[in-house]
């Protein structure tokens, strides 16, 4: 069943590139969209480094490779899902989700992989290729196996994002018509776009446990910098997989809701 | 001048109706602006403890964030980013002859829409900013010359950003696929007009490079008059240099409208 799923997103992915390069101008726009975004993030932090040599266990070192951590979770994201969970709202209001449920496979699976974004893939490269030299330069000894554990967490990282944006996108069932959606996963996302050690007392427990969103990037970034946090990385899987399992739920909950065309 | 403003004030009304059917927007945007000063408030706390420092650029800490927690809330209703998105596809999609059938303006109709779609955060905003005297005392709206002074910056503020938005607008009636311009400036507005970090706190060079251009009247100089940051004897040549961007701004976007409109097929794109 992996198997088919996983040629069915290889289908998915090369029509998909063929929609993009039929619009070029998007593919450049969206490529500039990203450097823009990047640039803006790392001002902002050379600014606040200039006022500051760390923010809590966070060098400005470090912070340089958490923002590109954080720029690769955001591309992926970007690749996989972006073209996807947002227009969840238009297909329940207009009642296109029909043709969704009407298809012989999961329509969790079809609604939130649908679409790729495919231009994200040069970002992706690039990206890639300067984590690999922000780490190499880093004074901090980066082995094999922390690119390992990195790996995991970010896996996870990425799994707890696209669950809570996809339960957001799903109160679309609740409300009728919640066009704020987007936007409201964008407001949740800014946490995640700041080092965790910021946040401390009440606010970092729900940040890392009822909305998750430092353990989108900080701890992926503190895998690669720090090495392994047994109970981090056991604490990251088991609420990425609580997360996941909810969003199952919900999509079953929401479709007994879902009432066709203007429900 | 009496059917002109009767005219506009029924599309800001008209906006103003549909907007209220949709109040989440208002309840995301306050969201948006609480939890986003909420960060900054963390982040520059840490900075402070680090520095062991009462002042950092002339601003203690509560000062910063009055100034931050009002940057925002300016820089929120002077985004006409979305009233952007819906001008560019107007154009690209052949939308903008129903404007040019009927005796209104495609600036001034969007303009009045981008009031009336905002009119919900202006109401909420403007509450917090009154209880802003009660929440950080002392240390902004001291004077009513001050929330005098502030209010007409504001309109400035706006009015100035519409302008740049609606210059990007223009542009595609030659490049139909302007949507990631806009967005990309909105993206590095946030940043550059000092919406989360005052303008002070840059390098100088910024500064310099910037007090060229029309960036500094978008957020930080209302925010400047309200938090008694900007002497009262420096107001007048601002807003004078300010009213000067606003002009300069609306002749490039009416030359841009003038000239775009001639290459405009009316089909769409």
């Amino acid at each position: 069943m992996v198997r088919r799923y996983l040629n069915l997103w290889g289908s998915f992915f090369a029509n998909s590139l063929t929609r993009d390069m039929e619009y070029k101008a998007n593919l450049i726009g969206g490529i500039i969209v990203d450097i823009i975004f990047y640039s803006v993030q790392y001002f902002f932090f050379s600014i606040i480094y200039s006022y500051v040599d760390t923010l809590g266990s966070f060098t400005r070192e470090d912070v340089m490779v958490f923002l590109i951590i954080t720029f690769i979770s955001d591309t992926v994201y970007m690749f996989l899902f972006s073209g996807n969970l947002f227009p969840l709202n238009r297909l329940v209001v207009q009642g296109d989700l029909d043709f969704m449920l009407l298809k012989p496979i999961n329509s969790q699976f079809l609604v939130s992989f649908r679409y790729v974004k495919s231009y994200a893939i040069f970002s992706l490269v690039i990206l890639v290729l300067m984590l690999l030299r922000q780490s190499s330069l880093h004074s901090a000894d980066i082995g094999l196996m922390n690119y390992l554990y990195f790996s995991i967490s970010f896996f996870c990282g990425l799994v707890i994002w696209y669950s809570l944006d996809f339960l957001i996108a799903c109160l679309t069932f609740w409300f009728k018509n919640f066009t704020v959606g987007g936007w409201l996963s964008h407001e949740l996302l800014k946490f995640s776009s700041r080092p965790d050690s910021i946040y401390t007392g009440i606010t970092r427990k729900i940040l890392f446990s009822l909305v998750p969103m430092a353990l989108v990037s900080s701890v992926p970034a503190r895998m690669l910098l720090y090495g392994l946090n047994v109970k981090l990385l056991m604490f990251q899987i088991t609420i990425s997989l609580s997360f996941v399992i909810m969003t199952f739920w919900v999509w079953k909950r929401g479709l007994l809701r879902y009432e066709s065309a203007s429900s | 001048m009496f059917k002109f403003l009767k005219k506009y004030s029924a599309v800001i009304k008209m906006t103003w109706i549909q907007t209220l059917e949709y109040r989440a927007n208002l309840y995301v945007g306050l969201f948006s602006i609480l939890s986003g000063i909420f960060i900054e408030y963390l982040i520059w706390k840490q900075i402070f403890v680090a520095r062991g420092t009462e002042l950092i650029r002339g601003f203690t800490l509560n000062e910063l964030v009055a100034f931050i927690f009002l940057s925002m809330i300016v820089g929120q209703l002077k985004s006409s980013w979305v009233t952007s998105i819906e001008m560019i596809d107007a154009i690209r999609s052949g939308g903008l002859n129903k404007y040019l059938i009927r005796p209104i303006s495609f600036y001034t109709y969007h303009l009045m829409m981008f009031i009336g779609q905002n009119s919900l955060f202006y109401m909420a905003y403007f509450t917090l900013i009154a209880a802003f005297p009660f929440i950080f005392p002392g240390l902004a709206f001291t004077t009513n010359f001050q929330v005098f002074g502030f209010l007409a910056a504001l309109f400035l503020a706006v009015y100035l950003s519409y302008n740049m938005y609606y210059i990007m607008v223009c542009i595609s009636f030659w490049f139909h696929e302007v949507r990631a311009l806009v967005i990309a400036y909105n993206i590095a507005n946030i940043i550059l007009s000092g919406q989360i970090i005052p303008l002070r706190f840059f390098p100088e060079m910024y500064l310099k490079i910037i007090a060229f251009t029309p960036l500094p009247f978008l957020v930080d100089f209302p925010v400047s008059i309200a938090t008694g940051q900007l002497p009262t004897d420096m107001w007048a040549s601002k807003f004078f240099l300010g009213f000067c961007w606003c002009l300069i701004t609306w002749g490039i976007g009416k030359t841009l409208y003038y000239f775009g409109i001639k290459q405009y097929g009316g089909y769409g794109a």
